[in-house]
């Protein structure tokens, strides 16, 4: 039978078919009616149009200095954001950042990210994507006037190279010092050039300060061999010194968590402390990322997943003493029930911990919290459900509030207070 | 609630004549001596049809994402494997669930000479579902390939996995 023969057939039958339904369908109208009525009862799920947030597969939320919540997501090449005053509940008109377009990491760990100095000063992070698979560049534009204007992007990663830059984290202190850490490739790329075996990334880290003119991020290597698919985290301790805490490879692919605090001049720690001994052996992207958070008296908190021989789940843990040593880690959510993705904050004396859970076909969001420095946690409570995929939550702090932001695609994004 | 049960049953009619008719005028447009295999989405039926269909034979079901550079060695591993052996039982799955990478899944299942074998997709937005009927303790870290048994059992292992090994579990 000719293609011509098969596509007249195929329009026949079709025809026909369609014929038949609208007939079936005339025929059962006021069924239908009654129907919708009794489904418009139900509240109506959004609808993903245009650049509209629910399109998005990742969020990234901060509180401004002000008390503004901003929140910011990827679409058709470009960023978008919206910023709230009252604390999530309702939100401003959608903004994009006025820059050109290009295409920015959004899926998964990658994801924009956002920060702010003491003086209207808004600060933006991404990763782009290049022409070669796993390829990409750290990007980076500055606002002085509070998100209004934004300046033209630069490329953070200072080596030139078509290789993979990616997974960027950014902290800005009050006074605009910018401290952007990723993921590098760089090493690994001379070597294959030189036919040499590698394995994994590296970790990088990239400053400037644009209030003061010091607008060429001078890069810095702070580790080598770490895993090239998982989000890294980062804090500042009481010094104002940056602790930064990733997925390494230790040994033969043994992927466990480290933690390196840069000391102010040279004179502090040269070697990252090894936190997680769950042996988590995978030639492989866990896609999973920790989180650190560090309160008063320098005590660091981290929370972080593994699938090893020794530790499966997620386990937290507090250190006083910069990672040198650690608490007993301690199990948190149910491993039956998939519990992955945890992130934390503290407030004072209370350690917040969010995760998901996911019942094979709805994703939950756990949170369970300590009054007491981490010494103990209450009943992990379930705070909400998502029906079409979910993105990782996150804390958030204003004050002394500290609220979860988690993005539920095609059903919304969801602030609220713990 | 009979006349609710009439409506649910009437428009289920409804959808199977919808996917009927799409059905047909997909087979009569193609005909069936199609030459090239597109990715097909994944779902728990379809993975019932691999598993009959794979069934008296070992297997290899290979999962993988366009954001996990390990799984393109693994993919490269099997192009290879497919370049000196015949009728390689594989079946390969993308997990990103989003269909904001299915140019990029092709490009890739067509650098790899992969079209031969069995692809699917996990859906936009039902990632994990899919995960979780495919292997509820698996937490979605990859490559994750299924060495499955001529009686239909299965056993996971999550990371790449080394030719040698490969070559041992297809070419028998």
């Amino acid at each position: 039978m000719s293609i011509l023969t098969r596509i007249v057939c195929s329009t026949i039958v079709c025809a026909l078919l369609i014929f038949v339904m609208n007939a079936s369908e005339a025929a059962g109208h006021n069924h239908q009616a009654t129907h919708q009525v009794m489904q418009s009862k139900k509240k109506p799920m959004p609808s993903c149009e245009g650049v509209k947030i629910i399109c998005a597969k990742t969020v990234t939320s901060a509180f401004a200095p002000n008390g503004d919540l901003w929140r910011l997501w990827a679409l058709d090449l470009s960023i978008y954001f919206q910023l709230s005053t009252d604390g999530g509940a309702t939100f401003s008109a959608i903004t994009r950042v006025a820059i050109d377009k290009e295409k920015v990491s959004a899926r998964g760990e990658n994801r924009p990210k956002i920060a702010f100095d003491k003086y209207q000063g808004v600060y933006l992070s991404w990763a782009t994507p290049k022409e070669k698979k796993h390829t990409a560049d750290i990007r980076f534009s500055y606002s002085s006037d509070y998100g209004k204007t934004f300046t033209k992007p630069v490329t953070v990663n200072d080596d030139n190279l078509l290789t993979g830059h990616s997974f960027n984290e950014m902290l800005v202190t009050a006074d605009g010092e910018v401290s952007i850490v990723w993921l590098d490739s760089r090493l690994s790329h001379q070597l294959r050039l030189q036919g040499k075996k590698t394995n994994g990334s590296a970790l990088f880290l990239g400053k400037a300060n644009y209030r003061e003119n010091e607008t060429s991020f001078v890069n810095e290597q702070l580790a080598n061999n770490t895993c090239v698919c998982c989000r890294i985290a980062m804090d500042y301790n009481d010094n104002g010194e940056l602790a930064i805490f990733w997925r390494h490879i230790y040994g033969d692919n043994i992927r466990e968590f480290a933690l390196l605090t840069l000391a102010q001049g040279k004179s502090g720690q040269q070697e990252p402390y090894q936190i997680s001994y769950d042996r988590w052996k995978i030639n492989g992207c866990p896609h999973q990322g920790g989180a650190i958070s560090i309160n008063d008296k320098n005590r660091y908190h981290l929370v972080w997943f593994n699938q090893g021989e020794v530790g499966k789940g997620i386990f937290y843990a507090a250190s006083n003493d910069q990672g040198k040593s650690l608490t007993k880690p301690v199990s948190v959510g149910m491993q039956s029930a998939q519990a992955a993705h945890p992130h934390l904050n503290t407030n004072g004396n209370n350690i917040d911990i969010v995760w998901t859970q996911f019942t094979g076909t709805e994703h939950e969001l756990w949170h369970q919290r300590s009054t007491d420095n981490g010494k103990s946690f209450t009943q992990a409570v379930m705070l909400a459900k998502a029906f079409n995929g979910s993105d990782r939550p996150f804390i958030v702090k204003k004050g002394k509030v500290s609220y979860v932001s988690w993005h539920r695609p095609k059903q919304g994004h969801l602030v609220q207070a713990l | 609630m009979a006349s609710s049960e009439t409506r649910s049953f009437g428009a289920s009619v409804m959808s199977f004549f919808n996917k009927l008719s799409c059905a047909i005028f997909i087979w009569f447009l193609l005909g069936t001596s199609v030459s090239f295999a597109e990715s097909i989405a994944f779902d728990k039926a379809q993975l019932a049809t691999v598993k009959t269909q794979n069934m008296g034979k070992q297997w290899l079901m290979l999962l993988w994402s366009v954001d996990c550079p390990p799984c393109f060695k693994e993919l490269a591993i099997i192009q290879k494997l497919q370049g000196q052996h015949d009728d390689l039982a594989v079946v390969i799955i993308n997990t990103d669930a989003s269909d904001e990478i299915n140019a990029e899944r092709k490009d890739i299942i067509e650098k790899f000479e992969l079209n031969n074998f069995s692809n699917f997709h996990f859906v936009d937005g039902k990632g994990d579902q899919s995960r979780f009927f495919i292997d509820p303790n698996w937490y979605g870290e990859l490559p994750r390939s299924y060495f499955v048994e001529s009686n239909g059992k299965f056993h996971g292992k999550s990371g790449l996995v080394n030719q040698s090994i490969l070559t041992q579990w297809l070419v028998n």
